[in-house]
């Protein structure tokens, strides 16, 4: 029998476009015939046989491979901003009319070419490189991927916000007036009755930086803090923001999307690698690895970086020689290949089951000994190198095990026996100790060859015998905590597909990695995440070839740079006091909790949980305002940000109270968009694009090599100027603000040169353009760029901008910088001779991680776990979801997915939107024949507190009890509904609207007090994976 | 001193003193008496044939080619001349789970295209590299090719009421460049190049992976200069299989379009 005709062929929930090639078709049949009796009416193409197809940039002739430009067009090398991988890309422009035409990728950017060119590579090299001469463009070529070819449209895209606005009737009721810069600025810095509402606090009456907000608890810190500032994330303008909300306003509340983008997993990842302040994370060795795992992320579809993980998978695929890979997901996931079965393979899984799969192959790892022992056991860099490995763990550590010892979950020090240590005892010079694997004596971890793995036994000490454990005799215990079969109950994979999956794991060494990402975004997902990220340190992989590696690092822009100190400045306002959110913070050191203790009442439950252990979360920065606990906000800042639209039930939850200027009593925005967030704002700010504006970022991981990307304004930027001929945008604003508010770090002596002399600050351009100086003269200076380099990549158009703030020397090393997109290290420099990357992660990684295992959890009152284990995802006060919300009425699970088309921010762009327009929810085919739901059918999907009506679209590749939900549609703004604009209508787009958002399917959490949105109780981060739900069939 | 010179040099005296000074080389502009002849877009590079590969191994489905096309060559909106359609596979007995497999489509330029001889007017065409084109100024529009193509690979263009198809960007191989789709292809899944050439990489590809070559129906005698690698033969005929669902619903219900 033909094994193709036993095959099901669906086109499945992404297509590009069978329909559309019919719509063409069926136009076609209504002109046939016609066209030969009349000819044909259509426009005219502008060549015969190249139809409308755009004139190329330049040509190269295919004998010499000269380069002969296009006087019509410029190339100019900058950063992509269609999602937040931040690509490098080269962007063709017309010189008539200062659009850009077409956008693909940055040959000189690593995150857009599998290897890529020299840094010093002339211009005109680069370009050659990219055509068809001798072929070099094929194994050359730099790519955007959809959206980065899209967002061009976004430039002069009818709902895009060029000038600034402010709010007619009440909030969120799209209509607004455009005002001048100076009215903006002189209202929301001095207040007053700005709408007929009564008094509106202005910037100046927040800014206190040294009264209490909060008699009562002055932990809470300053009256400053009632400023909120939050930015979408780090696009290469964060530091300059920081520097004003921290260091120049003064207020200690500041957050980024992380808390509804995948913190679980940065969370989960900073856990296992001693990070838990900036949440280090590894990737995979892709070029090297024999087998890779991906349990919640899908690298060929979505995930930081996107595109090039993507690329580097699919060569893996073709070129490594014995690799294999298993992705893991509740749905067929795009990084499936059918065309490589075989080698790659997908797992179903129950929604939000991940840490089952890991702690059972946890178990299996331990109890067969498929552990690489000699890489636990090293207790140092040295002795693990003795072995081969290029890092270590703490598994051998010794962990105080005595619940009522005051410090519970935390390392045995050398303080504690009364042995000699520098600094301060329990200090970074203070020694953790192990048990010698060979002595059975308690020595110093730096002096032992090899330490004991499994401990559990008393140590005598000068103050009494202590009950200690090593880190993995503690995640030995957590794995033991349930049966396999438990386990393999949960996820709903059998037990000998658990064992399959830890033995092929444990058989290529160190050749082998295992990642995650939003996947992990569920009730218990940082302990989801950090049970997944420790298979790595099963097999020892990290640092190593074909393993599990760390960041190639940056060029920093922003730091104490050697041209310009952007890190410091005279008057640096250090902020002070609890972040709304609770972040970063135990409960235990509250006046809340000393209250309690004093009345003799139980501390716990806090009145809301406190998180530790996370990064500030913006979600539940903005939950507090609202509820008022800690302490209420007087106004936001938001540039960029859209929780409304981005964090599950957040928009049900708060979204009208935020309406409410008692609530907030200011609310500005500064976007380039009216976006579900900023539709609520009383003002805007328009903001310029990635492609009009001044920036340094870099990659968030992925890179074996540093990356500083770039960006200038290769258009001229489409917003209103400032009186003073400045554009008005984000850093305008800042600076603006902070000027008529006389605060440091601003103004005209605001920064320091490295040779003491005092620069101006005033400027839109001007934080990036010291940043710029500071990469170009990091380490050894980079080239002057030459007139061909020049001419070639449009960056003559910025040169009287440069030479505002910049040295006639700087200018040229600058351009040669904005010429090639940023500053990147070559890719010799990404190995060491043996193949190893040269970039590795020092710090241990931590079986047992003190930061986590001392602290509480706010509600309960007990021990976090120090270690991974199993969590059910739950709500704050640890009952399970399954148990507060019964299985019979919500018997399925909703689980959400990253589009490869459409990010959060895209669905504007039309030559995007028609390749994917809309996304039907996929329901697996047996549960569909159940609920007699067929494809195509429009449905109800609902959860505890929210529902949507949706198209279905039933297939095998869904997990039976999931309800799976791609992102990025479903939008009420960003052109989806009409705005009026000093009384003119901006008419809405219906097909922005089209699909559903997932996070409109809302889950508040019944035990805390008041609305709010699900989150990881242990984290803070959204919970978007997992939420228990039920679907109803309407037609 | 011929007139693009000056110009650049013009631009250039707005740069800092120091670099202008730095001799100008081997940057020459478009009307350049110097520059090489170009192709003539009707006969193509004579000599050559050109065709493509597309290992489907390495497609990550990410449309990057979809969208690069259609900015390139600018058809109407929801008018395409490349797509990636994604296929879910699964099998009956249910014991290996599914997968997916992108499939990349745009005209065949076969070596016996049924497109041609149907054409009334001699609008469409094949030049001398292979690359089948339409004159858009002798299209009546009557889409008799349009039904001849056995790949529905050629449309009416709704601006235009003439034949549209891809061109393998003939505009911008004329010019020594790549087609968008090939640049912008993420996983590099897709390679033109010259069949004729022993040595180009295209046919270093199909050589080696000459028993995993195949084209969309080999049985239509048609020929076709698209190779795929990695590719099911359930697939190189007519796909039946269950649609996507096409109509466009919001979060309400309300329908913007219904779909066919």
């Amino acid at each position: 029998m033909d094994k193709s005709k036993r095959r099901f062929i669906k086109g499945a929930a992404v297509t590009g476009g069978v329909g559309l090639f019919a719509a063409g078709y069926s136009h076609t049949l209504a002109q046939m015939g016609k066209g030969v009796v009349n000819g044909t009416s259509g426009k005219p193409t502008q060549d015969p046989l190249h139809g409308n197809s755009l004139a190329p940039e330049y040509k190269v002739d295919l004998q010499s491979g000269q380069l002969i430009s296009n006087d019509d067009q410029r190339v100019a090398n900058t950063m992509c901003l269609g999602c937040w991988t931040k690509c490098g890309v080269r962007a063709r422009i017309d010189q008539k009319t200062d659009k850009i035409i077409r956008i693909s990728g940055n040959p000189y950017h690593p995150l857009s070419s599998r290897e890529h060119i020299d840094f010093d590579t002339p211009i005109k090299t680069a370009f050659v490189g990219l055509s068809a001469f001798q072929e070099q463009g094929l194994q050359g070529r730099s790519t955007a991927c959809a959206r980065g070819n899209a967002m061009l449209e976004q430039l002069d895209s009818p709902h895009r916000v060029t000038q600034c606005l402010k709010r007619v009737g009440k909030r969120g009721s799209g209509q607004w007036q455009s005002i001048s810069f100076e009215q903006l600025l002189n209202e929301v810095v001095e207040g007053g009755d700005l709408f007929g509402e009564g008094q509106v606090e202005g910037l100046r009456a927040i800014r206190d930086i040294t009264t209490p907000l909060d008699t009562n608890n002055p932990e809470y810190g300053p009256k400053a803090n009632q400023l909120l500032v939050s930015n979408a994330s780090d696009e290469g303008r964060d530091a300059i923001i920081k520097r004003f909300t921290f260091n120049s306003f003064g207020t200690r509340n500041f957050a980024n999307h992380g808390a509804y983008c995948g913190f679980t997993y940065r969370a989960g990842a900073g856990a296992l690698l001693d990070d838990l302040k900036k949440y280090a994370h590894l990737k995979p060795d892709w070029d090297h690895s024999e087998f890779l795992l991906f349990i919640g992320t899908s690298p060929q579809q979505s995930g930081n970086p996107f595109k090039r993980q993507a690329r580097q998978l699919a060569n893996a695929r073709v070129n490594n020689t014995n690799f294999s890979y298993v992705v893991v997901s509740p749905m067929l996931p795009n990084t499936s290949n059918q065309p490589c079965a075989g080698n790659n393979t997908w797992l179903p899984i129950r929604p939000a089951t991940d840490s089952a799969l890991a702690m059972g192959m946890l178990r299996w790892i331990i109890d067969n000994q498929r552990y690489a022992a000699d890489f636990l056991s090293a207790p140092n860099v040295d002795a693990a190198k003795a072995s081969g490995y290029r890092g270590f763990s703490n598994a051998g550590f010794l962990i105080i095990s005595e619940p009522t010892h005051p410090r519970y979950g935390q390392y045995l020090f050398a303080s504690d026996l009364g042995l000699p240590f520098d600094g301060k005892a329990y200090g970074e010079q203070d020694s953790q100790l192990v048990v010698d694997a060979a002595s059975g004596e308690v020595v110093f971890a730096s002096q032992s060859q090899k330490a004991k793995l499994d401990v559990n036994q008393s140590v005598d000490t000068p103050k009494g015998t202590i009950a200690v454990k090593s880190s993995f005799q503690l995640l030995s215990e957590a794995a033991h905590s349930f049966e396999m079969a438990h386990y393999a109950k949960e996820c709903d994979i059998s037990e000998a597909q658990i064992i399959a999956l830890a033995d092929k794991f444990t058989s290529h060494g160190t050749k082998a990695a295992v990642i995650s990402h939003g996947g992990t975004m569920s009730a218990n997902g940082f302990y989801s995440a950090w049970a997944i990220m420790m298979l790595n340190a099963m097999i020892g992989n990290i640092n190593l070839k074909g393993g599990a590696l760390a960041s190639g690092g940056s060029f920093p822009a922003f730091g104490k740079g050697p041209r310009y100190n952007l890190q410091e400045f005279d008057g640096m306002v250090e902020p002070k006091g609890v972040f709304l959110s609770r972040s970063k913070f135990p409960y235990e050191k509250t006046s809340e909790y000393r209250r309690k203790v004093e009345a003799g009442e139980s501390p716990y439950p806090a009145k809301e949980p406190w998180f530790p252990i996370s990064s500030p979360l913006l979600g539940e920065h903005l939950t507090a305002a609202v509820h008022g606990y800690p302490y209420r906000l007087k106004a936001w800042i938001n540039h960029m940000g859209n929780p409304i639209y981005g964090q599950a039930g957040l928009g049900e939850a708060i979204g009208e109270q935020l309406k409410d200027p008692k609530v907030l009593p200011l609310f500005i925005s500064i976007d380039s968009f009216i976006n579900e967030t900023s539709a609520l704002s009383d003002y805007i700010v328009p903001d310029t694009l990635t492609y009009e504006s001044w920036g340094w970022t870099s990659a968030w991981q992925g890179t074996l090599t540093k990356v500083a990307t770039g960006r200038w304004p290769i258009v001229e930027p489409r917003v209103a100027k400032m009186a003073s001929g400045d554009v008005v945008c984000m850093e305008s604003f800042l600076s603006q603000v902070a000027m008529k508010l006389q605060l440091p770090g601003f103004g005209e002596n605001a920064v320091k040169a490295a040779d003491g002399s005092l620069h101006p600050l005033t400027r839109a351009a001007d934080y990036s353009l010291y940043g710029a100086a500071n990469v170009a003269y990091l380490g050894k200076a980079v080239a002057d760029i030459n007139a061909e380099d020049m001419y070639l990549s449009g960056v003559s158009r910025i040169q009287s901008e440069l030479n505002t703030r910049l040295t006639p020397d700087e200018v040229k090393k600058v351009s040669y910088l904005f010429a090639r997109g940023g500053r990147f290290e070559e890719m010799r420099g990404a190995r060491d001779d043996a193949g190893n990357p040269s970039k590795v992660w020092p710090k241990p990684m931590m079986l047992w991680n003190p930061d986590v295992g001392s602290r509480r959890n706010s509600l309960t009152g007990e021990f976090m776990s120090g270690c991974p284990r199993l969590y059910q995802p739950a709500l704050a006060d640890g009952t399970p979801l399954d148990k507060a919300f019964d299985k019979s009425q919500w018997p399925l699970l909703i689980s959400s997915y990253k589009s490869h088309t459409m990010s959060s921010m895209s669905i504007g762009s039309d030559r995007l939107r028609q390749v994917h327009p809309n996304n039907p929810v996929r329901l697996n085919e047996k549960t569909a024949t159940r609920l007699g739901i067929s494809t195509g059918d429009t449905v109800k999907i609902s959860t505890p507190n929210g529902s949507v009506i949706a198209l279905v679209e039933c297939v095998a590749g869904v997990h039976p009890d999931c309800i799976a939900i791609e992102h990025g549609y479903g939008h009420k703004e960003l052109g989806a509904r009409d705005t009026v604009i000093d009384e003119i209508k901006i008419v809405a787009n219906p097909l922005i609207r089209v699909g559903i958002n997932m996070n409109d399917l809302n889950l508040f959490d019944p035990s805390r007090n008041g609305r709010y949105p699900l989150v990881d109780w242990a984290s803070g981060a959204s919970a978007r994976q997992g939420l228990p739900a039920k679907i109803e069939k309407l037609s | 001193m011929d007139k693009s010179k000056r110009q650049f040099l013009g631009k250039m005296a707005s740069v800092s003193v120091g670099v202008a000074l730095i001799p100008v080389v081997q940057v020459y502009a478009q009307d350049d008496k110097r520059s090489p002849q170009m192709h003539s877009a009707i006969e193509g590079q004579v000599g050559k044939r050109y065709g493509m590969v597309i290992d489907l191994r390495r497609c990550v489905g990410c449309q990057a080619c979809t969208v690069a096309c259609t900015i390139e060559n600018q058809p109407p909106l929801g008018q395409f001349r490349t797509t990636v359609q994604q296929y879910e596979v699964s099998q009956q007995e249910d014991t290996t789970p599914p997968a997916f497999l992108m499939l990349p489509r745009l005209c065949n330029h076969c070596e016996n295209p049924p497109c041609i001889p149907v054409c009334p007017t001699g609008a469409t065409f094949q030049r001398k590299d292979g690359i089948v084109v339409v004159n858009n100024e002798w299209c009546v529009g009557c889409g008799y090719c349009v039904q001849a193509c056995p790949y529905d690979a050629r449309f009416i263009n709704h601006d235009t009421n003439t034949a549209d198809k891809c061109t393998f960007c003939a505009h911008r191989l004329d010019a020594g460049l790549l087609p968008a789709c090939v640049e912008t292809c993420v996983g590099e899944a897709r390679v033109i190049g010259d069949l004729n050439n022993p040595n180009s990489q295209i046919s270093q590809l199909l050589a080696a992976n000459k028993t995993d070559i195949k084209v969309l129906k080999p049985t239509a005698n048609t020929a076709p200069r698209v190779f795929y690698i990695g590719m099911s033969s359930a697939f190189e005929h007519k796909i039946s299989g269950q649609a996507p669902v096409r109509t466009l619903l919001t979060d309400t219900g309300v329908e913007i379009h219904h779909g066919h």
